[in-house]
């Protein structure tokens, strides 16, 4: 593990503050020292990163991640793809998160039973490189609702990318399957999604159901995240205090009103690239501005601007991230959400990289320890060739990804020249 | 991809031939020239290696690969482990084969039906790291012989790590479902083996019926048929009906001796030693004692191989190492181990095992006029070993002393350069 001091750094530490210059000394997996200026941390015996004013920052949160999406077109594809290349799918993109500098991800459903707690015990072991990972189950759902990929001719349950529950009691043996494999947060689909020909504004899934998801999920302290575009859906989000809402389109002023006065309980992660790109972007798929227009999205991607500008005006947690992982936007682009933030929804640089930074530690659930450069913080950092806070979308740029560390351990080292060894590896 | 020039270093080329000091070219994923003399000034643009007189070898190829096998003590834990940890662990495996020096290996059997398969596929689409690989199917194996792993009150086949068929058509079916997935080799366990008492060494199980339709089926898609044959009549049955690989081959007399030698140009054989010597002499460690192992009929199985395989290499049977690594006594990895057991069990010469490893190993691979040697238009698979291990074949177990390896051009290990100051500056103050 890294004994390191990177000198020579413009510091955005996650705190609010304004970059300023400054050095970073980083021992073992912890933050050791943050001071002003150059040369204050002694180097002796140190590995020294001469950042040259490059920008020093807190690796970033994904708050909404499917790795188990892969990259295409169709949910269709999802689920052609066999168990076996699945998993390996998803370990390569693992690694392009941290590579692409989140260093956490937050899964929000998987798309197999055990592939996201599998890719989470594999980060951990060491076994692939990975961002610090808490692991979703399926997305729950019901018969007809988001998810439930069966055909008449083809029951089989293998089909869906969903996990389907009729009752109360399917639920419970769902969710209990679900905690039993390890899941951190327990996935439920409450409203609809145009693409699947199902309005975003429908929401099928009766409080009953919703009720014994909690209460299992309670009994074992893990968390629950809901798919939950439509108001009512935000609503029962509130009310049975579900801590991760995805997406929250059509939330009214009731629903605004409701998620305000519990906001140190909820997060939430809208997924903006998603209604954005499937809008204007996905024409080489099928998909023209008019067929998106006429599923929905230009109407639901105005009105979730307008919902989130509300949110964010009333202090409520918006974290970047969400639904990448098909072919028009694809895994590993995830920092243009950050962008997306500024230009759509009103925020700040500031805001938009404090969302990814420190709002990522609290949806990690360690604040305390975590998106921040603080002394005693976890050593999860970005070397960034560029000035975020003057322009977030420097981050989409893996170039200027200079290096990438996480808990202390460098993932991408910063580049050197090579020099004569023993070996000698020479131009000639 | 810049062209590599290794220079200054003793080329050990697969042949047989002894060493020599000289130059090795490799231009995109083969080599271009190999020369006696230093050829410095001819490399414009190349990236110079300065062996300082280290070895290049050819990668070496271990011919009988289970990366399905978890390192355990027993074959239970293999089959406790699910899909999705199994083939991650197969990723973790296949790249630990190259950091050893292997850049080819020959799937000898896996322990579901995809996980090689799919293994070979990712290695080849560059998602994973991994030796050139040949994929094998599960063990086919009848009921109440190796690979059948069922209890009475657990008759679940995804209990067992071989497929269990039984009579031809099963056979059929079993084998295209294989043949589907996309083997290169179909696997048969044709005898018993000494670590399931229920089946010992020298018992053998299969029909000539389920074997021959097996192999019919196997040709009809151009594959290759191998086999788990330890007992004498097991090692006939698999030269009667046409398997290309033998695996064990413990127990042999004159007539299937013969048979082997008539058709020396068409088969391999790998033994697989490491299981026999190591419950045989270190079994403790896993709780088999020497008494227990000799109990299990370890001593005379090896007394019967020793023979049987010492007979083969003389007669000019290709005799291959590797197998059966990827147990708690014999991890993956240690596999180089083999070449040692070549020398001082079946009378092999430190050169002979080198070959066995590489030139035969191009073999093998079905890939005789490309690979396994350092030969200009050869596939450019390089190791760079600091030793010599016609000297010493222990440098070869020693991932410290691969100093570089290098599979189909591209560096899978780089020589280590010492650091600079560049814009980055990485540098100890």
């Amino acid at each position: 593990m890294a004994n390191v001091v990177f000198t020579n750094v413009r510091l955005f530490d996650g705190s609010g503050d304004m970059p300023y210059t400054g050095e970073v000394q980083v021992q073992g997996n912890r933050i050791a020292r943050v001071a002003r200026g150059s040369r204050s941390i002694p180097a002796a015996g140190l590995t020294v990163i001469d950042g040259a004013g490059a920008t020093l920052m807190p690796g970033m949160c994904e708050a909404h991640t499917h790795f188990a999406w892969n990259d295409q077109p169709s949910l269709g594809s999802i689920q052609k793809m066999p168990t076996e290349e699945h998993i390996l799918w998803c370990a390569h993109i693992a690694e392009r998160y941290l590579k692409r500098g989140f260093t956490s991800c937050v899964g929000a459903a998987t798309a197999k039973p055990r592939l996201d707690v599998v890719i989470r015990n594999a980060i951990e072991q060491g076994m692939i490189p990975g961002p610090r990972y808490l692991a979703a189950s399926q997305e729950i759902t019901v018969a007809g609702g988001l998810a439930d990929e069966t055909l008449p001719h083809l029951p089989f349950e293998e089909l869906n990318f969903g996990a389907v529950v009729s009752g109360p009691e399917e639920m419970r043996k769902c969710v209990r399957m679900f905690l039993k494999y390890g899941v951190d947060t327990v996935k439920l689909n409450l409203s609809g999604e145009y693409i699947t020909g199902l309005p975003a504004e429908f929401t099928p899934m009766t409080e009953e159901e919703i009720a014994t998801a909690v209460r299992e999920v309670r009994l074992r302290n893990k968390r629950l995240a809901a798919h939950a575009r439509s108001s009512e859906s935000v609503k029962q989000c509130v009310r049975h205090g579900i801590e991760i809402i995805y997406h929250a389109s059509f939330a009214d002023e009731e629903a605004l009103d409701m998620l305000e006065a519990k906001k140190d309980h909820h997060f939430v992660a809208p997924g903006i690239a998603w209604l954005i790109h499937t809008s204007h972007y996905a024409s080489e798929y099928g998909i023209t501005p008019e067929i998106a227009k006429n599923m929905g999205y230009h109407r639901e991607l105005e009105t979730a601007c307008v919902t989130l500008q509300k949110m964010r005006k009333r202090g409520i947690r918006i974290l970047p991230g969400g639904d990448y992982g098909f072919a028009w936007i694809k895994h590993g682009t995830n920092a243009k959400d950050l962008e997306y933030f500024v230009k759509y929804l009103g925020f700040t640089p500031m805001e938009a990289l404090l969302s990814a930074t420190k709002l990522g530690a609290e949806i990690m659930l360690r604040p305390k320890e975590l998106g921040q450069i603080k002394e005693g913080y976890l050593a999860d950092l970005l070397l960034v060739d560029g000035d975020p806070v003057a322009n977030v979308a420097v981050l989409q740029d893996p170039d200027r990804m200079l290096a990438v560390m996480k808990d202390g351990v460098f993932y991408k080292t910063p580049e050197v020249r090579a020099a004569r060894g023993r070996m000698g590896l020479s131009a000639a | 991809m810049p062209n590599v020039l290794f220079t200054n270093v003793r080329i050990l080329d697969g042949s047989g031939a002894q060493p020599f000091t000289g130059d090795v070219l490799v231009q995109g994923n083969r080599i271009l020239r190999v020369s006696r003399a230093a050829s410095v000034g001819s490399a414009t643009g190349a990236t110079v290696i300065d062996g300082a007189g280290a070895t290049l070898m050819p990668g070496m190829c271990e011919s009988h690969t289970h990366f399905a096998w978890n390192n355990a003590a027993n074959f239970d834990d293999i089959q406790r482990m699910p899909t999705e940890e199994h083939v991650l662990w197969c990723a973790h495996v296949a790249k630990e084969y190259l950091d050893h020096g292997w850049t080819s290996c020959v799937g000898a059997a896996t322990a579901k039906p995809r996980l090689d398969v799919v293994i070979r596929n990712a290695i080849n689409e560059g998602l994973i790291k991994g030796p050139r690989y040949l994929a094998a199917s599960q063990e086919i194996t009848v009921a109440g012989s190796l690979g059948d792993e069922t209890l009475p009150h657990i008759p679940y086949p995804e209990y067992s790590f071989g497929a269990v068929v039984s009579g031809p058509e099963e056979m059929r079916k079993c084998v295209r479902m294989f043949l589907k997935y996309g083997v290169d080799s179909i696997k048969l366990n044709l005898s018993g083996d000494n670590f399931v008492p229920f089946a010992p060494a020298q018992t053998t199980w299969m029909s000539d019926e389920e074997v021959a339709i097996a192999v019919k089926e196997a040709k009809v898609r151009n594959k290759r048929v191998s086999v788990h044959a330890r007992s004498c009549e097991s090692v006939k049955q698999a030269l009667r009906h046409g398997a290309e690989i033998i695996y064990h081959a413990s127990f042999t007399d004159n007539e299937a001796l013969d048979m082997l030698e008539a058709q020396k140009d068409r088969i391999f054989v790998a033994p697989g030693l490491s299981v026999i010597l190591k419950l045989l002499y270190e079994g403790e460690v896993i709780g088999v004692s020497h008494a227990k192992a000799k109990d299990m009929g370890y001593e005379v199985e090896l007394e019967a191989a020793v023979n049987s395989l010492s007979a083969m290499h003389k007669r000019g049977v290709r005799v291959l190492p590797g197998g059966d690594y990827g147990f708690s006594w014999a991890p993956h990895g240690s596999n180089a181990m083999d070449l040692q057991y070549f020398v001082k069990y079946l009378g092999f010469t430190p050169m002979q095992a080198l070959v066995s490893a590489t030139a035969y190993g191009g073999q093998i691979m079905m890939k005789p006029k490309d690979l396994g040697l350092i030969k200009e238009g050869y596939l450019a698979d390089l190791l760079l070993v600091d030793g010599d291990p016609l000297a010493n074949l222990g440098v070869l177990l020693e991932k410290d002393k691969l100093l570089a390896i290098m599979k189909d051009g591209v560096f899978h290990k780089e020589p280590e350069v010492r650091a600079g100051r560049s814009r980055w500056s990485l540098s100890a103050a």
